[in-house]
């Protein structure tokens, strides 16, 4: 069975740790109950309350001591709650630290609007020298958390709450730049999706429409641009499908990264989800389902503009 | 040099060691009030005397970690580190200039300095996150957070001292700069801190009062070997805005000052 994002960085982290003992496991109140990383290493792990700012300064404290520190919170709490924190530590001091950010999107779904996030990659795409992640499955999770494990440099990693999804396949130890899942006509749209959820939509429109695939895993500006570069040596029109508002998402830095090419975004607006429902019928609520996803591939289709509900991010 | 204290001779050789400094940085600290920039003028010489002792504590060499957690007494810290032997150039001439890493508020890019501050709060939980990793990784060690009684303001302060005494953090020391003022004025005026040292004590620290520009007491407490200690220190120093200048001792209009040569070198005499 697979593991949802958040069990799989727990255990990977935890089997990381047995080999790295400079790796410290930190948790805000929201994922420390029978934690397997307390089980097996309680010496490291540190549960420190409510106290997302602090946790993630005295990151900063402990990296500078020599640890590899990794510290999760919801990721409303941790991308705008600690901003401020985020962008010292990960930023201007390029502190080692990974922060994992479950609950990202409206994954709260009917916990409120408290607990959504729609904006945590427009915060943190914005902060220079930060990788930002967003895994679909168990096997790209597990290699995001090796990757920052050794590279050692400040990570933001975004998933859902308890959803688990089987991982695409990989093409080789490494995640790619761009994962290639479906290689369609290179004169027809290319879907391009972002985390889990914009994953799970684009794999059902693709099959529905046969149209290309590509699956983004790392969203910063250095690695987007390393994918803008190899997603336009095969196609020029991009349907980019992301649980983020479309101001500040991946769609409208890969339209400013493919200026020859025509990008349109299925993304959350700027709308604000404040009724109950499940994960899909918030998302549904924001015009974030699979109609919007084959609505958007048709008009790129037709080469027409997004009708309401769409947003065309740049047409060059 | 060593900063234990056997005899009360070597004792006294400390603190005129560590006076002489402090005043050599308080004539520091007013030339960077006359430079082009001008500078947070009152909160640098009312924490200046605790820097110039958390500093000696800090040569010891066993990793402790002095963090000015209130950043805008920037130049306070620039000085109290070149008169520690920390910073191997005089800062006030570059102090402020372009090219030049003596900013406003410190940043990494100071030798001496590690974490950036300015924005307060952060420095609070940094010297905790150090003392953390000395105690966790089987080192000695402090980790020893300045901040301001404004600053208390922030609940990033509050936050820090709720995970460092639930930790037991007995190697991290948080001295607060008492010098009752703030940017808008007085503390006791804008946000009041009344039984201030219970508070500590409520969260679960250690607490001590002293005389903040008592360097001989400073450096006692900064000393006093915490390698067992299962409860944090907070030191609350009296101190005094613009201490040792007398034309702006006390006054709260002291907190930013730009001024010019002439002023500065008058003031520069006078300093005490």
């Amino acid at each position: 069975m697979t593991l949802s994002g958040r069990d799989a960085y727990r255990d990977e982290l935890t089997a990381l740790a047995a080999e790295d003992p400079t790796i410290v496991c930190l948790e805000a109140d929201l994922g420390g109950k029978n934690h397997p990383f307390q089980a097996a290493h309680p010496d490291r792990f540190f549960n420190v309350g409510i106290a997302e700012g602090a946790m993630i300064d005295m990151a900063a404290g402990l990296a500078a001591g020599g640890f590899k520190p990794f510290v999760s919170t919801f990721a409303p709490f941790a991308a705008l709650r600690a901003a401020e924190s985020l962008k010292l530590t990960l930023g201007y001091l390029n502190a080692g630290v990974t922060v994992m950010a479950p609950y990202a999107g409206v994954s709260g779904a009917w916990f409120g609007t408290t607990h959504h996030c729609l904006e945590d990659l427009a915060v943190l795409r914005s902060v220079p020298g930060v990788t930002v992640a967003a895994p679909h499955g168990e096997a790209e999770m597990r290699a995001v958390i090796r990757s920052a494990a050794r590279g050692g440099g400040p990570h933001y990693v975004r998933t859902g709450r308890n959803a688990a999804y089987e991982s695409l396949p990989l093409p080789g130890t490494q995640l790619p730049p761009v994962n290639w899942e479906s290689e369609g006509d290179p004169e027809d749209v290319c879907l391009v999706s972002v985390g889990e959820e914009g994953t799970r939509l684009s794999l059902a429109a693709r099959a529905s429409t046969g149209v290309a695939h590509a699956h983004l895993v790392y969203l910063d500006h250095e690695h987007l641009a390393e994918s803008a570069a190899e997603l336009a040596r095969r196609h020029t029109r991009f349907v980019v499908v992301e649980e983020h508002r479309s101001q500040g998402g991946a769609a409208e830095a890969l339209a400013l990264l493919l200026p020859g090419c025509e990008v349109t975004s299925v993304a959350a607006g700027r709308e604000w989800p404040s009724t109950g429902g499940d994960h899909q019928e918030v998302m549904a609520a924001l015009g974030l389902d699979l109609p919007a996803v084959l609505a958007a591939v048709a008009q790129a289709r037709r080469g027409r503009p997004a009708a309401a509900g769409l947003v065309r991010a740049c047409v060059r | 040099m060593t900063a234990v204290l056997d005899t009360p001779t070597a004792a006294g050789t400390v603190v005129s060691t560590l006076t002489e400094r402090s005043l050599r940085a308080r004539r520091l600290v007013v030339d960077m009030a006359a430079s082009e920039r001008g500078c947070h003028l009152g909160g640098s010489l009312s924490v200046l005397d605790i820097l110039v002792a958390a500093l000696h504590r800090a040569a010891a060499g066993d990793g402790t970690e002095v963090v000015l957690s209130k950043g805008h007494a920037a130049a306070g810290l620039y000085a109290a580190l070149y008169v520690s032997g920390v910073l191997p150039e005089n800062p006030a001439p570059l102090y402020g200039r372009a090219g030049q890493p003596y900013t406003g508020h410190p940043g990494p890019k100071v030798p001496g300095v590690r974490f950036p501050t300015g924005s307060l709060g952060h420095g609070v939980p940094y010297a905790a996150g150090w003392a953390l990793s000395r105690r966790i990784g089987g080192h000695g060690g402090l980790g020893i957070a300045v901040a301001g009684d404004g600053e208390l303001q922030e609940g990033l302060v509050w936050e820090t001292c709720q995970v460092a005494a639930a930790r037991e953090l007995g190697n991290f020391v948080l001295v607060v700069d008492r010098n009752g003022g703030q940017n808008d004025g007085l503390v006791a005026d804008i946000s009041p801190l009344p039984g201030l040292t219970d508070r500590f004590a409520a969260f679960g620290f250690e607490v001590v009062e002293t005389d903040g520009h008592d360097l001989a007491a400073l450096s006692e407490l900064f000393d006093r070997d915490r390698s067992a200690a299962r409860r944090p220190l907070a030191v609350v120093a009296h101190t005094v805005k613009g201490k040792g200048v007398p034309a702006v001792e006390g006054r709260a209009g002291s907190h930013y000052v730009t001024i010019d040569a002439t002023r500065a070198a008058k003031w520069k005499r006078a300093i005490r």
